[in-house]
């Protein structure tokens, strides 16, 4: 979990491509295909799976910053005095 | 000079304020007796519960007012101008606003010297309107930020969005329901940072909204102002440089759903993207996560594919070497059958070499020994002589009288020793003599 966090849907995109396009240009024999397709095969799980939940983590942060929100009302009030 | 001033007094006539506000009132009336088109800027406008609409009217140089008076639009007026201003213009009548109106010049005994507005041209507004509009484009440009905002990419999946709007719109309604209802399950992230989307107070209410957004930015991808489901007037609060300049500046891509079908504000001409609705906002934000999707989905077909195929392959090379495994057996078997017929051949000849090798030693020792057979020998004149069954080589024993066998090449004869001589060694050498041939 903590590992795929760090992955970016841009960079979990670069990769795959760089992978679909390496194995399509046949540049790397069947043995790394396997370990190549196993990862392609993760990097979509993961993105497909990150489309359809957002996570815990993103969501714990948004609550957290929903009560901040709140109370910063009165930054709102605040900068609109400015 | 006393007199003079005496005199004055004594014929002073006095009035009282009434009587002097009614002077009044009749020369203005006099002096004004048409209605005239006047152009001003509100100052302020307000309307009371009876639904008369009392306006202050500027005239202002560089900031400095010039001129001021107070105007009225009487109910039964006000209605109706004000209808046909809003259809036209979109926009309410409020300060800041320059109109072009007809109106006669009134004094009234209490409320004083005032203007009675009877019409209200829009056009003149609307073009004011553009003009400010056009003023504040062009200032953008100048600036150099008219697309500052546009110039940045769309987050790859935008799916943490920060929406701008007022909590109770029916817009912000129909746009969180598009988003959280999308066909495809998408899960998206939106937070709404609350702001009054109307009237005097909307602009500074937004761009404080923007502020907030702006200090948590890191958290989203996109920043979405959407309004709608309200009224379609009042949207020049969209108009305004400082708002516009905002948005040109945010670092988010924002993207606008502001609800009108009128030409665009400022704010959606420096948006990154301009939306109809709030619904098109939401529309436009489940299609960006489906291309990313959908750029996933094809890699992943392209793998499947060409796994697949290079599967295939492999196993069309693997059928292909085991049918030439098969047949390998049989070749093998051909080949060293082959090898074997070759190397027999060439042992047969060697035997046969060898053979006639031996063979025509065979014959030399053959005729070498034929030479040698004692028939043979005896043939040649030779004979051999027995003494009771023995053969004689050497005469010294041979007494006289003793019998002898002669066996010769055909027959025999039997004599009787009469004489001896003494010729051995000749004997002996014939002998030798014989030898040679004998290999």
């Amino acid at each position: 979990m903590s590992r795929s966090r760090q992955i970016t849907y841009s960079q979990a995109l670069t990769e795959l491509e760089k992978i679909v396009s390496e194995i399509e240009s046949e540049e790397i024999d069947v043995d790394a295909v396997a370990e190549k397709v196993k990862r392609a095969a993760f990097l979509i799980t993961l993105c497909r799976s990150r489309l359809k939940d957002t996570g815990e983590e993103v969501k714990k942060v948004l609550a957290g910053m929903e009560e901040k929100t709140e109370g910063g009302e009165t930054m709102i009030e605040d900068l609109g005095l400015d | 000079m006393d007199e003079l001033k005496d005199e004055l007094i004594a014929a002073k006539k006095t009035y009282t304020l009434y009587e002097l506000n009614n002077l009044i009132k009749a020369e203005i009336a006099d002096a004004f007796p048409a209605a005239y088109w006047i152009t001003a800027e509100i100052a302020e406008a307000k309307c009371n519960q009876r639904g008369h609409c009392y306006l202050d009217l500027v005239e202002k140089e560089d900031d400095r007012t010039i001129a001021q008076i107070k105007a009225t639009i009487w109910a039964y007026e006000y209605r109706r101008l004000a209808y046909r201003f809003e259809a036209a213009t979109g926009e309410t009548l409020k300060r800041g606003m320059k109109i072009l109106f007809l109106a006669s010049v009134g004094f009234h005994e209490v409320y004083g010297l005032s203007l009675n507005v009877r019409d209200i041209d829009p056009t003149y507004t609307m073009g004011e309107m553009a003009r400010r509009k056009r003023e504040v484009i062009e200032r953008l440009t100048r600036e150099g930020i008219m697309d500052l905002n546009k110039r940045l990419s769309l987050p790859l999946v935008p799916q943490r969005v920060a929406v701008v709007s007022s909590p109770t719109a029916a817009g912000y309604g129909d746009f969180a329901n598009q988003l959280d209802n999308n066909p495809y399950g998408y899960s998206f992230v939106r937070l709404l940072f609350p702001a009054l989307m109307q009237g005097q107070v909307a602009e500074n209410s937004i761009i404080s909204a923007l502020e907030e957004i702006r200090r948590k930015r890191r958290l989203f991808d996109v920043a979405v102002i959407i309004r709608g489901g309200g009224s379609v007037v009042d949207l020049n609060c969209f108009d305004g440089y400082p708002l516009a300049s905002h948005i040109a500046k945010f670092p988010l891509p924002v993207i606008t759903g502001i609800g009108h079908e009128k030409d665009d504000t400022v704010v959606d001409l420096v948006a990154h993207t301009r939306m109809k609705t709030p619904t098109a906002v939401a529309e436009f934000l489940i299609s960006g996560v489906r291309g990313f999707d959908e750029r996933i989905m094809e890699l992943r077909n392209r793998l499947v594919t060409f796994s697949e195929q290079m599967l295939k392959d492999e196993t069309h090379r693997l059928h292909s070497l085991g049918q030439r495994l098969r047949f390998l057996p049989v070749r093998l078997r051909a080949a060293v059958e082959n090898r074997l017929l070759v190397l027999e051949s060439g042992l047969s000849a060697s035997v046969w070499r060898l053979m006639q090798k031996e063979e025509n030693r065979l014959h030399r020792i053959e005729q070498a020994v034929r030479l040698l057979d004692p028939q043979n020998v005896l043939k040649r004149g030779y004979s051999i002589t027995r003494r009771k069954g023995k053969v004689l080589r050497d005469a010294s024993s041979v007494r006289r009288g003793d019998v002898l066998e002669t066996t010769l090449h055909s027959g025999s004869i039997t004599s009787v020793v009469a004489r001896k001589g003494d010729n051995a060694e000749d004997e002996q050498k014939q002998t030798d003599n014989l030898l040679p041939g004998f290999d």
